[in-house]
């Protein structure tokens, strides 16, 4: 049974081993996997290689099993494969786990003299390192994953020594001794396998000179934040949004801002809220259920014409779901959560690097036009660690629009007869000025309820249809004014159309090279932005097959195009709660382009 | 902006006449809470007042200043993220019983921990008003009412107990009725270095025929009368506050030694300046991720 699941695997193997490898560490919660898989990627980094990271983990402190995945490229990578070249395995079920991605190339890093027996299929290098003991010999048991790293270096040719920076990044706060210790600790692991194991393995990790750097969407997301001038957030832990808060607190401090922990995502939002009616740019950020309780106050935002971030990382549900596994199952909740009719826009980064530039956008598109911006990213954004080059982060880019932010001299041009502000003024693009508390005259309320243009409660039909009038149109001004474009690859005249939303573009990306091969032609279409969005009727129409892929049952971008174009396209969908990997994503592309097309 | 000599109570009311019943206590306890922000110095442009949902949540309409009338529950929230991004704006939230006690119980005790500096003043009906006559979170035991027709049948939270329990630094109540004293009171809790919290018994004429003018008129007692009253002792602050066969007015508790939020946190700036682009050095924050 074993050997079949590796056949298959090392069947699907078509990289170039040499330059692409694939390495995890895994074993139970609280075994230090994710510092160690850290150090690794970190260390990959700096001696210029690509890496693209992805973690494998459950809702739980200690048990269970987790791995921390690495995949490592000279090239620019975007996305995991169905491959595991070298895996190093604290437990037996970090290696079951993995059987299906482990071919007969692989090398498993494993503690013969722990207590459990390794049971490593044998046409993989069984490689027996006393992980432990060694650890012990350099100063602690603690640092036997960095024994681990050692030998992982060996065996793939990498020099020890890269290891040096990320182990005094990561250890720098506890003293040179530790520092030291480590470093010990990863040669006593690179030394006994040089000296114990004649690896015949094509392994030899070029390095570059090229500096990276390595972050996740959810840091990239929260250095967007302070770059745009976000100053004040309010939040409530929950997987997998709270790395966002964690990042920011800290930092914003830096920059005169603020984070708060509220007692729940009811509080977290409407905090949020006050700070941006104070005038800060404002963010909140959650996932599961707690985008849920905050939909009771996407309604307000938009009424009180409040210029508010909504982020939601969208794990796997409904209900408690699976808390740590991806999905976006959010889209229906993002476009159209809330009672009543709640204009917004929904913008959804499509890679890391887009994390960061659209977090900016976001902040801007909220208060040129005072009305709610959901900032949709994914788990597997969310965790996934991706290199770049530092100027695709380049802060000279970076701008700044605050709308109709009005001081106390440019307050008279709208107050009415009476020297009354009209904070919800029926402009000509929807937009009204906006006075924040301080300036003079400006004084105003602002409320859920419906209202006429000084913020006063009505029911007169004619004000109350002139508002909503110009609330809506706030959104078909943006339409006329913002770019709303898509990203493309792959082959612009091919007959096979794949669009797709959010994180799975990098997989797709690297599909194409799958099907090239395959002599199968695509144009990738992937969206930023889900409202108001691109018109892809021209495209829909002189493609020949359309797919539609997305990380959810039921289709909801997929619907949403239906709608748009009255076309019936393909669907690929995926909701195990693991994200597309670029080999599996071509095979089903291929299988579904031979379908008919649904009626 | 106006200085504080020329600042009249009547700047913070706006032209909108209230719909609230003929002689229910919200009248009252507005025009203290005017008095007292006019009197403390603020004037309408510096001042953001947060209104819940309820008859004491049309507050927001009827006082001019900058202010939001939010989502049932949460005013709390929202005055906590103004006060955060601009400590230097005067903040003041107000609500009902049903809005502080029941569905936003949870904001209380949390706001009052967090003990940001500004003022909360909950209109105190004893029963849903703007709903037709429900029974509220302080209701009676066997106060009947369209829901509960046999009363509750379960104790009133008693708010006071909960803000000293949830470790409040200034803890107060009023009458809306003894104008002097309320406007007195609701102007020591915004003057308080941290959160000002004052429950004020506001009589709804219209659906409640026991916690009405004349039984408050009749039982309150008023602390600063009671010459053993130590607001700053801990234990005098209990005695009051629990004790279940009196009705007070005053200042029961204050904590001599209150750190407000911004000064514990160190959160002093406004946050609404910001520049023009990404911060100067920002690109520290990239290389950070070498």
């Amino acid at each position: 049974m074993l050997s079949e699941a590796f056949l298959l695997a090392g069947s699907k193997v078509r990289l170039n081993m040499a330059e692409d490898l694939n390495w995890a560490v895994g074993g139970e919660a609280g075994d230090g996997i994710d510092s160690t898989g850290k150090i690794f990627a970190q260390a990959l980094s700096r001696a210029g290689r690509h890496v693209f990271t992805s973690k494998d983990f459950a809702s739980r402190i200690r048990g269970g099993y987790t791995a921390y995945k690495i995949r490592t490229s000279v090239d620019n990578i975007q996305s995991v494969v169905d491959r595991l070249d070298i895996l190093v395995a604290l437990t037996q079920r970090t290696i079951d786990e993995n059987l299906d991605e482990l071919h007969e190339g692989s090398a498993i890093i494993y503690d013969g003299e722990r207590s459990w027996e390794a049971d490593i299929p044998e046409e993989m290098s069984a490689v027996d390192v006393p992980l432990k003991s060694l650890a012990e010999d350099a100063g602690g048991a603690i640092m036997r994953n960095i024994v681990a790293l050692g030998a992982a270096c060996e065996i793939t040719g990498f020099d020890v020594e890269y290891l040096d920076e990320a182990l005094e990044k990561r250890f720098g706060g506890k003293g040179s001794k530790i520092v030291e210790n480590n470093k010990e600790a990863a040669r006593l692991g690179q030394e006994y396998v040089q000296e114990n194991y004649d690896l015949d393995l094509d392994y030899n990790l070029e390095t570059t000179d090229n500096d990276y750097v390595l972050l996740n969407g959810n840091e990239a997301i929260g250095m967007g934040a302070i770059a745009a001038g976000c100053r004040f957030y309010a939040g409530y832990p929950i997987t997998p949004a709270t790395s966002i808060m964690e990042y920011l607190t800290g930092r914003i401090e830096e920059y005169g801002g603020h984070v708060v922990q509220a007692e729940d995502e009811l509080s977290a939002i409407n905090m949020a809220l006050g700070g941006a009616r104070a005038g800060a740019r404002a963010m909140t950020a959650t996932s599961g259920a707690g985008i849920d309780l905050m939909t009771e106050t996407f309604g307000l935002v938009a009424t009180s014409e409040t210029p508010l971030v909504i982020t939601d990382v969208q794990r796997s549900g409904p209900s408690t779901g699976m808390p740590t596994k991806q999905e976006q199952g959010d889209l229906n909740m993002a476009l159209y959560g809330g009672h009543g009719e709640i204009p917004r826009f929904v913008v959804t980064p499509t890679s890391i690097d887009e994390c960061f530039w659209k977090t900016i956008e976001a902040f801007n598109l909220a208060e040129k036009y005072q009305t709610p911006v959901f900032l949709v990213s994914d788990l597997a954004m969310s965790v996934t660690e991706q290199t770049f080059e530092p100027d695709a982060f380049d802060m000279d880019d970076v701008e700044i629009d605050r709308g109709k932010l009005v001081d106390e001299d440019e307050v008279d041009e709208w107050l009415d007869s009476q020297g009354r502000f009209r904070a919800h003024a029926n402009t000509e693009d929807g937009v009204s000025p906006r006075a924040i508390p301080g300036t003079a005259d400006g004084a105003h309320m602002s409320t859920g309820l419906e209202h006429n243009e000084l913020g006063r409660r009505t029911e007169e039909q004619d004000v109350r249809v002139q508002q909503v009038d110009k609330r809506n149109r706030k959104v078909e001004t943006a339409k006329e004014q913002e770019e709303w474009d898509y990203r493309e690859f792959g082959d612009e005249d091919a007959d096979n159309l794949i669009i797709s939303w959010g994180s799975n573009e990098g997989a797709l990306v690297e599909a194409l090279d799958y099907l090239e091969d395959e002599g199968v032609d695509v144009r990738v279409i992937s969206v930023p932005y889900i409202f108001p969005r691109p018109d892809l009727s021209d495209e829909i129409a002189a493609a020949e097959e359309t797919i539609v892929v997305e990380c959810n049952a039921t289709g909801q971008f997929a619907d949403v195009i239906e709608h748009d174009v009255l076309e019936r396209v393909k669907r690929i969908n995926k909701y195990t709660g693991v994200r597309f990997k670029a080999d599996e994503l071509a095979e089903e592309i291929t299988e579904k382009l031979s379908q008919e097309v649904p009626a | 902006m106006s200085s504080q000599s020329d600042v009249r109570f009547t700047d913070f009311k706006s032209d909108k006449q209230p719909t609230w019943c003929p002689g229910c206590g919200d009248f009252g306890t507005m025009n203290g809470m005017m008095k007292a922000l006019a009197e403390t110095g603020n004037d309408p442009d510096n001042t953001f007042v947060v209104a819940g949902i309820g008859c004491s949540g049309k507050i927001g309409t009827y006082m001019h200043s900058y202010a939001l009338h939010g989502v049932h529950g949460r005013a709390l929230p929202v005055a906590t993220g103004v006060k955060m991004a601009r400590p230097d704006i005067e903040v003041m939230a107000a609500g009902g019983d049903g809005d502080g006690y029941s569905i936003g119980a949870g904001h209380f005790v949390h706001a009052v921990r967090r003990n940001v500096d500004m003022s909360y003043v909950v209109m105190d009906n004893r029963i849903y008003g703007l709903t037709k006559g429900q029974a509220s979170p302080t209701s009676r035991s066997d106060f009947e009412t369209s829901t509960t027709p046999e009363g509750p049948q379960q104790p009133p939270v008693n708010p006071l107990a909960l803000a000293l329990a949830s470790g409040a630094t200034f803890i107060a109540q009023s009458f809306a009725s003894d104008a002097l004293r309320h406007q007195e009171i609701i102007q020591e809790a915004i003057e308080h270095d941290g959160f000002g919290f004052v429950n004020v018994f506001s009589p709804c004429v219209t659906f409640n025929d026991v916690d009405t003018y004349d039984y408050f008129r009749d039982s309150l007692v008023d602390l600063q009368e009671d010459e053993d009253h130590d607001r700053h002792d801990y234990e005098d602050a209990k005695e009051v506050i629990l004790d279940g066969d009196k009705e007070y007015q005053g200042v029961m508790y204050q904590d001599e030694n209150s750190v407000p939020y911004h000064e514990q946190h160190g959160v002093t700036e406004d946050m609404s300046e910001i520049p023009d682009g990404a911060p100067e050095d920002a690109m520290d924050l990239v290389r950070e991720f070498y």
